[in-house]
């Protein structure tokens, strides 16, 4: 329906809050019985350019286990100054600075426009930004050169009052001491052996003496005792003796013999890394960015031996249970995860190697605070390279889109709990009222902590519908949700963000054409396959593509229109004409299928869907093709074999990688030099269209993907091909008279093969 | 001055340039944007492909109207123009696009460049560290010796020009972005010496708010013996 699909979009618009279900089923059982449960896309720092912050601090309810924020959906008595509190509906006296306010003299957080508003904390200091440079010295000269100026020149992109620091790592890890005179000191550690924190602090001094002066003195952020200071300086201080530092940095010089590899103590580097900042700086917005060339092979942490002729794990390996080092260097980095999180810490990895790097046993420090996993091939490449600059891309404001240190707070009406968060986020373990026993994702909590985040980070939250059965809907007929996200700006400064939303109850028994049709098919399937994702960490492939496969039949049987028995009756509404080809092609996408992909890369895909937004999301579970031709404007066309065609140019976007193919008649065409003569030069506009097309994604997009230019009969054509629905195979009898499109030669079941047997499973009335 | 108001504009085409990745080192490296391009990314997008279409129902793919007749596709040309050509679209392939030439201009100067750097190093002398400076000196001789030695690129030498330029109008936020893009675009020739003139910059701003300030606390002394507004007085 027209109108809720612009509902959706305006909501979306203003709060960043996509929800599966627009109209709420009102009792348990019904609720259960919708197949894919309540749940919604929040991305809490959704840019909103028009929405400039308010300079004072939100109103909360007075009640110690409520603290909801005052919003539009409360009741107020402009005249006795009242307010009552929405959740749990105490009354509430406004503070003094209100006593002006009326009917037509509303504060801002009383409007409905405003049900999502940013506040400015206006007490307590304000730290600098820190980012701590860990980097592994045992790469090729060119690569190691490459690295060292993307890092020289991070440090103009840098605000001149952040914090810098260099740690770099071989065989030994060298803890840089950053200072503006004299000879550069650094402090040297194995790389075999693992420290404590305490440790670590004792050995870089920086566990100071009591000392009776230290008291009393107001926090002051650009006075930290100088014993903090010497490993992490301003860039304004030390750009110049920290460039100089980053240029002089050598190959790790312990030599590397003949079939081996060399000895990496990533995980000694990341520890000590990780114990630097707890010691100094914790509970401020942080970025340990570790730059890793290859696996590490020593010490705790390492993913493979030194020994050339053993490989490194591949998924087979780990299915035979043949992984060695797999567990307990995965145990090593979630610990190191957990604690980075804990101290409001983030954990960036850019792993740039022609093999693998680790990235399996290493995801949890990108995953669980919030940081940044970009994987590449050389430090010496495009992709590496403006991916990086990119991290330092200013909002509209000036601003770097980076923030820190944020936590969410959900607060549902009582007919609600929350079941649980997918995300990249950790638990904050904080029970009450609205959470859910059952477990959907990161579970047990209301609250959750994400140390890293940017304007585009969304996490996919689950809830429980808690009324009884046959219980009356609840008084207003709306049950609402509070999400109140503080965090620090990159500014420095602290905000607070609170998106309060509300939705229709109805009756599942009487007004299921209602729910049916605020149905929001996108924002289902999306939060669908994050919760397949996240049960693929843990259960076996099959297994999880079983479940998948039983929720979408499930999902047929219940809203799908047909005849029993006869599955040629079976039709699906306009809100849920996508969703069974979105199911068909998470199935194949690399998310759930490992096949094809290392483990390093499958953790890569993993990482990016599990924290983008609701487009991206969708473009990474079903690519998208558009078709560039004479026969009319640009146009989406199927994601099928029949699309591809000899006089279209085809442009496929899966999110990592811009394919742009040429069908085999412009291919000819574009050989002979049409676009060079002036009388064919709508041809050369032909061409062109796509590659601007393709060059907006690419200038904007975080990561950079790849960038493919093929044509019918050239290898890199694979990328199309092993994306669109095999319609036509070698195999398959389907005659559709003509022969359209290009046959792919596979096995894969096509989506037609999918429906057939999802319609005959729906209808029939064993299932 | 030498440089004439053109000469800008045409700096500035041609920082908004798109080069091929590194297909050597990367398969299928995506091409690299100029540090003028990507700043530009955040304007309003042109196309958003996001639409997709549902597969048919009833099973049977759509036939594209395009698809008239069997078999192999024809061998003839493609569709001629029927307008009269208009000019070439903008933009590039992005993987094949390299830097556009130059109208040819004189070179710009070393000593146009140098020598107003010099200048700020100078007045900053009583304001700055003896050690920063010295740390500056030091890099701006880099520069001459690699300028004099034909090591920078005419791009660089153009930018670096801009620079002063903008550093003698005192337009500081402009002077650091001119510096950041020949970080981000060049970073291979100027890292050595750039965060020299990066923190002369810097310097010389402070300096210059330093100075503002003093001018107005002794602008404010003699205002306590002037009239009171609005009250006639013979001078």
């Amino acid at each position: 329906m027209a109108t809720y699909l612009e509902f959706i979009q305006q909501n979306e618009e203003r709060d960043g809050v996509r929800f599966s279900w627009n109209v709420w089923p009102s009792s348990r059982l019904e609720a259960t019985r919708m197949v894919v449960p309540l749940a919604c896309l929040l991305t809490p720092l959704k840019e909103r350019p028009d929405l400039p912050p308010v300079q004072y601090e939100p109103v909360l309810c007075s009640r110690p286990t409520c603290k909801a924020v005052l919003n539009p959906l409360c009741q107020v008595d402009y005249r006795a100054k009242l307010w009552a509190c929405n959740f749990c509906f105490q009354r509430n006296q406004f503070p003094p600075a209100y006593g002006g306010i009326s009917e037509v003299n509303q504060p801002a957080e009383l409007m409905p426009q405003f049900s999502t508003i940013e506040y400015m904390v206006q007490r307590g200091a304000q730290s600098p930004l820190i980012f701590l440079y860990v980097v592994d010295t045992c790469l090729e000269e060119d690569d190691l050169q490459a690295l060292k100026e993307s890092l020289q020149m991070s440090l103009s992109l840098l605000p001149p009052d952040a914090l810098v620091g260099l740690i770099t790592f071989g065989r030994m890890v060298q803890v840089h001491e950053l200072s503006c005179e004299g000879i550069s000191k650094s402090y040297v550690f194995r790389g075999t052996k693992d420290l404590t924190a305490k440790q670590i602090q004792d050995m870089l001094g920086l566990t100071k003496p009591a000392t009776p002066m230290q008291q009393a003195r107001p926090a002051q952020p650009q006075e930290h005792p100088s014993v903090s200071s010497r490993f992490l300086q301003p860039v304004h201080k030390i750009d110049m003796n920290l460039t100089d530092l980053l240029g002089e940095l050598q190959r790790d010089p312990w030599p590397v013999t003949q079939g081996k590899r060399p000895l990496r103590s990533t995980g000694v580097a990341l520890s000590i890394a990780v114990g630097l900042l707890e010691g100094t700086f914790p509970n401020t917005g942080a970025r340990i960015m570790l730059f890793t060339g290859g696996p590490p092979t020593q010490g705790p942490g390492m993913v493979v031996g030194d020994e050339l002729k053993i490989p490194i794990r591949s998924w087979h390996d780990i299915e035979k249970d043949n992984a060695r080092f797999m567990k307990k260097a995965t145990k090593h980095y979630e610990m190191l995860a957990n604690r980075t999180a804990a101290n409001g810490h983030c954990i960036d990895i850019y792993a740039c190697a022609l093999d693998q790097t680790g990235l399996l046993e290493m995801k949890c420090c990108a995953n669980l605070t919030g940081g940044y996993m970009v994987m590449g091939d050389s430090f010496n490449t495009s992709l590496f390279k403006q991916t990086f600059q990119r991290i330092f891309t200013k909002d509209f404001n000036g601003d770097f889109r980076m923030a820190f240190g944020a936590t969410l707070d959900v607060k549902t009406s009582r007919e609600l709990k929350i079941a649980g968060a997918i995300g990249p986020c950790v638990s904050l373990n904080v029970k009450g009222p609205c959470v859910s026993e059952n477990e959907l994702g990161v579970g047990g909590t209301s609250q959750w902590k994400i140390c890293g985040l940017d304007p585009t980070s969304t996490l996919g939250i689950y809830f429980e519908v808690v009324n009884q059965h046959n219980a009356p809907i609840p008084q207003g007929g709306r049950g609402a949700i509070q999400f109140v996200t503080r965090y620090q700006h990159s500014s420095t400064q602290r905000r607070i963000r609170v998106t309060t939303i509300a939705r229709n109850w109805a009756d599942a028994q009487t007004q299921l054409r209602h729910i049916e049709a605020a149905f929001d098919q996108e924002a289902a399937a999306v939060l669908m396959a994050r919760l397949g994702v996240f049960r693929a960490e843990s259960e076996e492939g099959p297994d999880v593509l079983r479940w998948l496969d039983r929720q979408l039949i499930r999902l047929c049987q219940k809203f799908g229109q047909y005849n029993k028995e006869d599955p040629a009756s079976f039709r699906l509404s306009d809100s849920f004409s996508l969703y069974p080809q979105f199911m068909f092609h998470l199935r194949r996408s690399p998310f759930l299928q490992v096949f094809n992909n290392s483990p390093d890369e499958s953790s890569y895909y993993r990482h990016h869907f599990a924290r983008q937004d609701l487009t991206q999301s969708l473009i990474m579970i079903q690519p998208i093709l558009y078709s560039y031709s004479f026969h009319g404007p640009p146009e989406p066309v199927l994601l099928d074999s029949s699309s591809i065609l000899a006089d279209r140019i085809l442009l496929m976007d899966t999110f990592f990688q811009i394919v742009i193919y040429l069908g085999e008649t412009i291919a000819q065409w574009r050989k002979a030099g049409y676009q060079d003569m002036p009388e064919y030069e709508n041809f050369k506009h032909l061409l062109q269209a796509p590659l601007d097309d393709a060059q907006e994604i690419l200038q904007a997009r975080f990561p950079m993907p790849r960038y493919i230019n093929t044509e019918h009969g050239g290898s890199q054509a694979r990328f199309l091909l092993s994306k669109v629905n095999p319609s036509q195979t070698h195999n398959n009898h389907y005659a559709w008279g003509q022969e359209t499109g290009a046959p792919i030669l596979t096995d894969d079941v096509s989506l037609q093969v999918f429906m057939d047997h999802l319609k005959k499973l729906a209808v029939s009335s064993a299932c | 001055m030498t440089r004439c108001p053109a000469g800008q504009a045409e700096v500035e085409m041609a920082e908004l340039y798109v080069k091929p990745g590194n297909k050597e080192r990367g398969w299928n490296d995506p091409p690299q944007f100029s540090y003028g391009l990507q700043t530009q990314a955040g304007g309003t997008r042109r196309t958003l492909l996001t639409k997709r279409v549902a597969a048919p129902q009833d099973g049977s793919p759509r036939v594209p109207a395009s698809e008239t007749s069997p078999g192999p596709p024809p061998m003839g040309p493609p569709p001629p123009s029927s307008k009269a050509p208009r000019s070439p679209p903008v933009g590039s392939d992005p993987a094949s696009g390299v830097e556009p030439s130059f109208p040819v201009e004189s070179e710009a100067l070393m000593e146009d460049v140098l020598r107003p750097l010099e200048q700020a190093l100078e007045d900053c002398r009583g304001h700055t560290k003896k050690q920063v400076c010295d740390d500056i000196s030091r890099r701006l001789a880099l520069l001459q010796e690699q300028w004099a030695g034909g090591k920078l690129s005419i791009p660089v030498k153009k930018r670096m020009t801009l620079l002063v330029q903008e550093l003698s109008n005192h337009q500081w936020d402009a002077a650091d972005d001119i510096h950041r893009s020949l970080m981000v675009d060049h970073v291979t020739e100027v890292s050595q010496w750039m965060v020299g003139v990066k923190r002369l910059i810097a310097e010389k701003r402070s300096l210059f708010s330093e100075e503002a300030a003093n001018e107005e606390k002794s602008a404010a002394t003699p205002e306590k013996n002037q009239t009171i507004p609005g009250f006639h007085q013979a001078p």
